[in-house]
């Protein structure tokens, strides 16, 4: 069938997107198309329900006629699940994959129960109604938040947070997440959405707030640091006490003058009395040195206040 | 849960577990409820599990099984922060009631409200349990992983554990219970062993947080009433929650508890502030998409438990003791739940060496043969 003929417009059965062609089209290149896609025949066309990589990079580089299998199923579920199964039994799909195959079986008229007991499982999601709306959540996501998460392999729970913004909220958080790792995602996400629901401000309006805004806009910042720096804000206002108590550690080590080659910490999140310090030394006399800077601070009327 | 009793709106029995006195007794309670018999639960129980509210779901249905491990588990506590050496009954598993805070939402592997039938292995296991333990005083309850007496109408389980645990002078027995559901504590005859106690809170946030509990007041006078029939009484702030008022808000429910019920009556109050496993924080937020309780600044704990920072735990201890030491219950003994010994140091005055030192300050004198 010659390319032409095979209505791409045509998406009711596509499940993947965001993806690289590279290696595709380096197989087609190299041993030509082995596995003929799948189409059927619908509103006089032949559509694609099984194969877009392998058609669109066969139409990258112009190979065309190509060998099809059509299949003659009318009914729109058991057509999709030709598409379902073919790609099951070859290879993992992704949380918007996931998100697309669950939407696309609501909507050719699979039941939820069905869903949830039979598909969920096949594609390893808890069997539970709830995980079923959060993932048919995803599938409404905006065209870039789904590349992002497939792009960046978001975890299920960054993603979940993400549901539980507005479209306008996952607008803005857009240029945030995308400099990021998938840690500082989560943590960024989490912080805005706890500081908005304490205070009962829309995400988008503390977005949208001056410091935030100075940020995003300041040209002397990557927009790494602008990512950085606004979770750092986020952070301030969603832990302000403990905030507080790490600034007042730091100033009081720069107070004292801690030199910086002997290391202090206080222990995680100041929740026990404990502070250690750390030095590294080649020989008796740099021990030695280290140890008499150690004296010389702790003779300091202030060097008390770090356990207070 | 309605403040009325708790009516399952169907029971499931266990095939294996018809036959049990305990069984007949709890089905005899609850004529007008539909009962089916199971081979399976754990069908029932996966199954309930795939729904969207699957705890809620649950708590529909009242489950009679057989326990068919341990009843008697030394209190998990938590590490690295002082223990209490309690001991813990698992006779019921899961509430009627509906807390936002409550554990048990993400703890529990089933969600069904579910009864173990077979009390007779419970006296055979207590007896042997008791008996290894006789040189030394202990504390054991019931309301680990259920409320005490919230199903007491059906299974009249407290009248059994009340004059089981009268004639054990080593231990020290405790329903521990938010409900109102007193009517066969009442007729039973008091033990000086025996301690019914009332969970309490700010009325706000039994209010807000403590759904299906009656009001915090009604509580009070529930345990005035099991006082004056000669119990001893507990007392537990857990958890104590900050919001914006909570002084005043403990202050009030605290001043009103110790005008109502005479403190020489009280075997102990405990305290313990907000913490949760980190499992349970999606679960609230998806169960009580209103609640503002859980975006708090917290921490995570040595024991892996989100917990309030430091200096606001502090705080908390620091404030409600001395609300209790000023309203009458200057000689109440009063531990902490979880808490470090930095904490209790700073906020009792005192620091235990370990669980078994808590234990100590808080077992009434028993004798021990």
């Amino acid at each position: 069938m010659s390319l032409n003929q095979i209505f791409l417009e045509n998406e009711r059965f596509r499940i993947s997107y965001y993806f690289s062609l590279e290696r595709m089209i380096l197989s087609l290149k190299s041993v030509g198309l082995i596995n003929p896609p799948l189409v059927c025949f619908r509103d006089n066309h032949f559509i694609l329900v099984s194969g877009w990589k392998r058609v669109l990079a066969c139409r990258e580089i112009s190979l065309s006629p190509i060998p099809v299998q059509v299949s003659e199923e009318e009914d729109e579920l058991k057509t999709f699940l030709l598409a379902f199964f073919e790609n099951l039994a070859s290879r993992e799909f992704n949380l918007i994959e996931k998100a697309e195959i669950l939407s696309k079986l609501k909507e050719f008229g699979e039941t939820e129960e069905k869903i949830v007991r039979q598909f969920l499982p096949l594609l390893g999601i808890p069997s539970t109604f709830s995980h079923l709306d959060t993932f048919l959540s995803f599938s409404g996501f905006e065209p870039e938040l789904k590349k992002l998460i497939v792009k960046k392999k978001m975890p299920f729970s960054s993603a979940r947070l993400l549901s539980e913004f507005k479209p306008r909220g996952r607008k803005l958080l857009l240029p945030l997440l995308l400099p990021l790792g998938q840690n500082k995602q989560k943590e960024l996400l989490e912080d805005l959405q706890e500081v908005s629901r304490k205070s009962d401000i829309p995400a988008e309006k503390l977005l949208a707030s001056k410091e935030i805004q100075d940020a995003l806009k300041s040209e002397r910042l990557s927009p790494l640091q602008k990512s950085d720096k606004i979770r750092f804000l986020l952070k301030r206002k969603r832990y302000p006490s403990l905030s507080s108590m790490r600034d007042s550690f730091d100033s009081l080590l720069k107070r004292i003058d801690w030199p910086k080659e002997i290391s202090v910490k206080s222990s995680p999140f100041f929740e026990d009395e404990d502070v250690s310090v750390s030095f590294t030394f080649r020989n008796n006399v740099e021990f030695q040195r280290h140890l008499r800077k150690l004296q010389k601070l702790a003779s300091k009327k202030e060097f008390s206040n770090l356990f207070k | 849960m309605i403040r009325s009793r708790y009516l399952p709106q169907k029971v499931f029995v266990e095939a294996g577990s018809r036959d049990f006195p305990f069984t007949r007794r709890i089905l005899k309670n609850l004529p007008k409820v539909p009962i089916e018999i199971i081979s399976r639960p754990q069908e029932l129980i996966e199954n309930i599990k795939t729904m969207r509210d699957a705890i809620e779901e649950g708590k529909k249905y009242l489950l009679l099984t057989r326990q068919k491990g341990d009843f008697i588990k030394p209190c998990p506590c938590t590490p690295h922060y002082i223990g209490c050496n309690y001991y813990i009954i698992n006779l019921d598993l899961n509430c009627p009631l509906d807390c936002s805070y409550c554990i048990l939402q993400s703890y529990l592997s089933s969600p069904l409200i579910t009864i173990h039938v077979n009390i007779e292995d419970l006296w055979k296991q207590l007896d042997i349990f008791l008996h290894k333990k006789r040189h030394s005083a202990l504390r054991i309850g019931t309301g680990e992983l259920g409320d005490s007496l919230a199903l007491d109408h059906i299974t009249e389980s407290s009248k059994d554990l009340v004059s089981y645990f009268r004639r054990k002078r080593n231990a020290c027995f405790e329903l521990k219970t938010k409900t109102t559901n007193i009517e066969n504590i009442l007729k039973t005859d008091p033990a000086e062993n025996v301690v019914i106690s009332w969970s309490l809170n700010s009325y706000r946030i039994a209010q807000e947080e403590e759904k299906g509990a009656p009001p915090v007041d009604e509580r009070i006078d529930a345990a005035k009433r099991v006082s004056d029939k000669g119990f001893r009484l507990g007392f537990h702030f857990d958890p104590i929650i900050r919001y914006s008022g909570w002084k005043e808000g403990y202050r009030e429910v605290i001043e009103k508890l110790l005008k109502t019920v005479d403190p020489s009556r009280i075997a102990w109050i405990s305290l313990g502030s907000l913490r949760f496993p980190p499992p349970l924080k999606p679960v609230i937020k998806k169960r009580f998409p209103r609640t503002k309780i859980i975006y708090d600044e917290f921490i995570q704990g040595k024991d892996g438990k989100i917990r309030y920072f430091k200096p606001l735990r502090l705080e908390l201890y620091n404030k409600i003791v001395s609300f209790i030491r000023e309203a009458g219950g200057k000689e109440v003994p009063i531990y902490l739940c979880m808490e470090s010994g930095e904490i209790w140091e700073k906020a009792l005055g005192w620091k235990p060496k370990g669980k078994e030192e808590v234990e100590c300050s808080l077992s009434f004198p028993l004798d021990l043969p």
